[in-house]
């Protein structure tokens, strides 16, 4: 264990240093993302000028929400974001082999060829939004809380680390997962909301079966004091295991049916 | 060192029929065919053995090495890699092997040089001294040092194929497997990579499979040779007997104006020896001619040509594997 986190540690370090000498791209990547994420909050704001509650729910607590949605998606992006290739063009073009060529977990192979430093501004926007909803809504941070907290976001990023894995891994079958990939990330917006605004029948599947709402609703409404403990830490938790287990069992069977390509 | 016993390999796949009617047929039939691409295919290879694995394009070769390799898992029979089954135990066969695809590289894409040798310096755990000297060594033997700094992505073909096969030797295996190492490589550069592979087979002991299209290649490195031919093996010994049996033709092509007054040439009539022995076709302008080198010279016959007809330019040319493999069967049969 300690040697794999001693590779990525160097693996990091390599892309950091490589990223830093385009400096342009760095802060291209970098600025860009912030522009997303502030036009996403501008839409919002401008939505709570006009009306005073959505459904129940103040502007802060929305926004609180909102904020916290990016941070697991945010820690997933930096890390795992070469999980994307997989889906993409990693197994067609059969660069799959040289990861069964090394004595290391071929996983931990794939996920370190690439750390996504953009991602940073997907964090920090998190981080700030969150702290400014802290602060309007006047919530108690305790010592429990902040541990809570954190569980919570590295629950939540291992959610959607094995969503990713699992659509991407279907490329072992179906050779392109792209578009499938793209549609199920596109629902990860919807945890971004709240549940109830919509219909029984997208609550029930982003909360069973594609877990997206235990990335951000579900255990961000516990600090606003609207989900009861055991069902935020048991379910965040209990997801994250669920999901990692069965989205790393289909990467294995994908592994076992491999075929390469040729020559 | 490698022991492969009935290895087989098979691929199903739907077959498909042409035509968006076939398509559209295709949605609804469940047609499979199979396609053996390794059929029972045994043999043992001792330690620092150099062999050549031969044959023409979708013979099977890579398939058989992504089998020892542990990529691939065999549909029939088994291998064993320094006593470890490959697909089995994936990661501890990489620790003993090391791999060199032609047409892909092993080395990271987007970083410099230098740190994929101290990425794989830690992936397998080589200790730092040992790491130094083998740098020292491959560097003498590979010259990399002046793009050392390079990022992989930048480097020509040439410097690609040395990076990538001194990466394979960083952890000093006790095997190598070389997948095609000097396709679409200048003379230069192959004549490094060969020395560079007798040196560390010399030095360590290195087992190597190499598997090349490249007659000379074959002439330099190997002492054995395994032919193997739609999936099947159909030759393995040591190159002398190798040569002796079927290195022996070489083939000349003349370009000529005058096809008919190239038709009054016969050489086996003038040197005395069979069609066995020389053989040619008037085609296109060109005479092409295969002979046997042991019995008579390229001189020879370029002069006999000469008395009848004029000749524009010449071409002498090893016999390619696919003739030889092509030869061996009409041996068979």
């Amino acid at each position: 264990m300690g040697r794999y986190l001693k590779l990525y540690g160097r693996f990091t370090a390599q892309y950091l240093k490589f990223m830093m000498q385009s400096k342009v791209n760095f802060f291209i990547g970098f600025f860009g993302f912030l522009t997303v994420q502030a036009s996403g909050l501008a839409f919002l704001y401008l939505v709570f000028q006009h009306i005073p509650t959505l459904n129940g729910w103040s502007f802060y607590e929305i926004l609180f929400i909102y904020g916290f949605a990016q941070l697991p998606r945010g820690i997933d992006h930096l890390l795992t974001d070469y999980i994307w290739l997989l889906g993409m063009r990693v197994i067609i073009k059969g660069e799959f082999d040289r990861y069964l060529l090394r004595p290391i977990n071929p996983l931990f192979h794939l996920i370190s060829e690439r750390f996504q430093p953009d991602a940073f501004g997907e964090i920090i926007v998190g981080i700030v939004i969150t702290g400014i909803a802290i602060k309007k809504l006047g919530m108690e941070i305790t010592f429990l809380k902040v541990i809570l907290f954190i569980v919570f976001i590295l629950a939540g990023a291992i959610i959607y680390t094995s969503i990713k894995l699992f659509f991407a891994s279907l490329a072992f079958w179906i050779k392109n997962s792209m578009p499938i990939m793209n549609l199920t990330y596109a629902m990860a917006d919807f945890a971004k909301y709240p549940n109830q605004i919509y219909s029984k029948f997208v609550q029930a599947i982003i909360t069973v079966i594609i877990p997206f709402a235990f990335t951000a609703f579900i255990p961000a409404t516990y600090f606003t004091g609207d989900t009861s403990l055991t069902l935020a830490l048991f379910g965040t938790v209990g997801a994250a295991i669920i999901s990692f287990t069965v989205a790393y069992s289909i990467w294995l069977r994908g592994i076992k049916i491999y075929e390469s390509a040729g020559n | 060192m490698i022991h492969v016993e009935n290895l087989t390999k098979e691929f199903k796949f739907r077959k498909s029929q042409p035509g968006l009617k076939g398509a559209v047929k295709g949605l609804f039939s469940n047609v499979t065919e199979t396609k053996t691409a390794v059929n029972n295919i045994s043999f043992d290879i001792s330690p620092g053995e150099i062999v050549g694995y031969i044959g023409s394009n979708g013979a099977g070769k890579s398939t058989t090495i992504k089998m020892m390799t542990g990529i691939l898992t065999p549909t029939g029979g088994r291998c064993l890699v320094n006593g470890i089954v490959p697909y089995e135990k994936r990661m501890e066969n990489s620790q003993n092997i090391g791999v060199v695809f032609g047409q892909r590289t092993q080395l990271w894409w987007d970083l410099p040089l230098s740190e994929t040798f101290t990425i794989l310096r830690d992936i397998y755990r080589v200790p730092n001294k040992e790491f130094q000297d083998r740098m020292e060594f491959l560097e003498s033997v590979l010259g990399f040092n002046e793009f050392i700094h390079s990022t992989v992505r930048t480097l020509s073909l040439g410097q690609r194929m040395r990076a990538d096969l001194a990466a394979a030797m960083i952890h000093n295996p006790k095997i190598l497997f070389l997948d095609e190492p000097s396709i679409g490589l200048d003379v230069v550069v192959k004549e490094n990579i060969r020395k560079a592979i007798k040196l560390m087979n010399k030095e360590f002991n290195t087992t190597v499979l190499l598997t090349t299209h490249d007659m000379a290649e074959i002439e330099e490195l190997c002492n054995r040779i395994i032919i193997i031919d739609s999936g099947e093996k159909i030759y393995d010994g040591d190159k002398k007997q190798f040569k002796d049996k079927y290195g022996y033709m070489k083939t000349i092509e003349m370009n000529i104006a005058n096809e008919e007054k190239a038709k009054l040439l016969n050489f086996n009539t003038s040197f005395n020896l069979s069609s066995e022995d020389i053989n040619w076709s008037i085609k296109d302008q060109k005479i092409v001619l295969n002979y046997h080198k042991d019995k008579v010279s390229s001189m020879q016959i370029i002069s006999c040509a000469m008395d009848k007809v004029d000749i524009n330019d010449i071409n002498i040319r090893e016999l390619p594997i696919e003739d030889i493999v092509k030869g061996i069967y009409q041996g068979l049969t």
